[in-house]
């Protein structure tokens, strides 16, 4: 046998058995990872809401128990009606409300937006009255650890707190992430419109700016309506 | 032959592969010594518990794909070698991040890429290449766990001082009582950024090179 046929030959049978271990590893380890990664969803909306804080240590039965409590999956029609999931039409986007004795205290809405190397997917809660942000969480990116990974970090996370999404006249704005600290760098008329940047990570901003603002441009009708009162329960207690 | 039964412990220190051990831990241990595998011990050594999981995943695939490239060394062809050598470890690399991602998933979250960065950690291919191909399974096998606890001990180390002096904890628990910041003590910020990691790495390298003194 030519030496170059025995390269082909082994580089053939390594690639086959390298193959077959790892999808066998990946296949069965698929239900721990889907399970884990469903707990984490939850946990992101929990802690976009402040019910769970991100330093601190939760066991999964602790999470599994605070959505059930507090958080109920609901889908918005295109006119922002609250819909329950067993009714949602196609065009329908999902939604969370966090419910304090019956009432709607926050909605969260969940995003996946652009970011630098890939999408960026997270929680933004809004407060019942439509228009203050309550809390920001992301739970999957591939951003640079470091630059545009600080989006995961509390730092970050707590400056959106409290900023609003509309103008004092009532017009949609969006909230953007401004290049450097807000302080410096913005009109101090806006100064509620924006959150500090990251530095060195300005697309990563940018980028995820543009999402948000996409994304909460959807969700306008359901946020018009909370503005306006007009929603304060979930579909089935009124 | 009395002698292994009645005193086991001189017997292990006897072995080679205890030597081995020794050796990566000192003499020619991976970072301090052979300044490699800098990137990860930089990055994941902010806790104690990053650095202790990838302490564990590095050392079991350097173990694993020595073990691996040993057993086929006869049969490799020259000519593909560092081919076969990244493709297995980049097999067992792979398999760590889902191992991890299923049962540790907190904390594969936090190493983030650097588990898959295993793969262009200079430590598993160097051993590969250097010692796995000429040396017969349990030895390779043994080399790559001495060299994985060398590189552990410095990053199990670095992590230590990172998180002690830049969060006054350990493991995530609180050791530096409250009543210390009360009187006007501050963590370290300068240990949770890399540059703090470059500074304690550079004073084990320079304790290393003043403990073991080469005649």
């Amino acid at each position: 046998m030519s030496s170059r046929l025995k390269s082909i030959l082994f580089a053939a049978a390594l690639c086959f058995v390298c193959s077959i271990v790892l999808t066998t590893a990946t296949t069965g380890l698929q239900r721990f990872q889907q399970k884990n990664l469903l707990i984490d969803k939850h946990r992101n909306v929990l802690m976009s809401v402040g019910l769970v804080e991100q330093d601190r240590r939760y066991t999964a039965e602790k999470i599994e128990s605070l959505y059930r409590e507090n958080i109920k999956p609901l889908w918005v029609d295109p006119s922002g009606q609250l819909i329950e999931e067993s009714r949602r039409g196609e065009t329908d986007l999902p939604l969370y409300v966090y419910l304090k004795e019956e009432q709607i205290e926050a909605y969260i809405v969940p995003f996946n937006s652009r970011g630098l190397w890939g999408r960026i997917q997270g929680y933004l809660a809004i407060d019942s009255n439509g228009s203050t942000i309550s809390g920001f969480t992301v739970y999957k990116h591939s951003e640079t650890p470091g630059l545009g990974g600080e989006i995961e970090k509390a730092w970050f996370q707590k400056n959106w707190v409290g900023k609003k999404i509309v103008d004092r006249s009532g017009e949609f704005v969006s909230v953007s992430i401004a290049k450097g600290a807000v302080e410096d760098t913005v009109k101090s008329d806006k100064h509620s419109h924006y959150v500090d940047g990251i530095s060195g990570a300005t697309l990563t901003g940018k980028y995820l700016s543009a999402g948000l603002k996409e994304i909460l441009e959807n969700y306008e009708p359901v946020s018009i309506k909370f503005r306006k009162n007009l929603i304060s329960k979930p579909p089935g207690h009124s | 032959m009395n002698g292994t039964i009645t005193k086991p412990w001189i017997a292990i220190r006897k072995t080679r592969s205890f030597k081995d051990i020794m050796r990566a831990l000192y003499d020619v241990n991976p970072i301090s010594k052979q300044i490699l595998g800098i990137c990860s011990a930089l990055a994941v050594t902010v806790q104690l518990n990053t650095a202790i999981v990838m302490s564990i995943a590095l050392t079991l695939v350097v173990a694993f794909s020595n073990l691996a490239i040993s057993c086929m060394r006869r049969a490799i062809p020259r000519n593909i070698r560092i081919i076969v050598e990244v493709a297995v470890i980049a097999t067992l690399v792979i398999m760590a991040d889902e191992i991890l991602k299923a049962f540790l998933y907190d904390i594969s979250k936090q190493l983030s890429v650097f588990v898959g960065l295993i793969i262009t950690n200079c430590i598993v291919l160097g051993r590969a290449e250097g010692f796995a191909l000429s040396n017969p399974p349990f030895r390779s096998f043994m080399d790559g766990i001495a060299n994985g606890i060398g590189y552990s001990s410095i990053l199990i180390g670095v992590a230590f001082f990172r998180e002690l002096l830049g969060s006054g904890k350990l493991l995530g628990f609180q050791v530096v009582p409250n009543a210390f910041y009360e009187f006007g003590y501050v963590n370290n910020g300068l240990m949770v950024l890399a540059p703090g990691a470059f500074i304690i790495i550079g004073l084990f390298v320079w304790l290393e090179h003043t403990l073991v003194k080469r005649d």
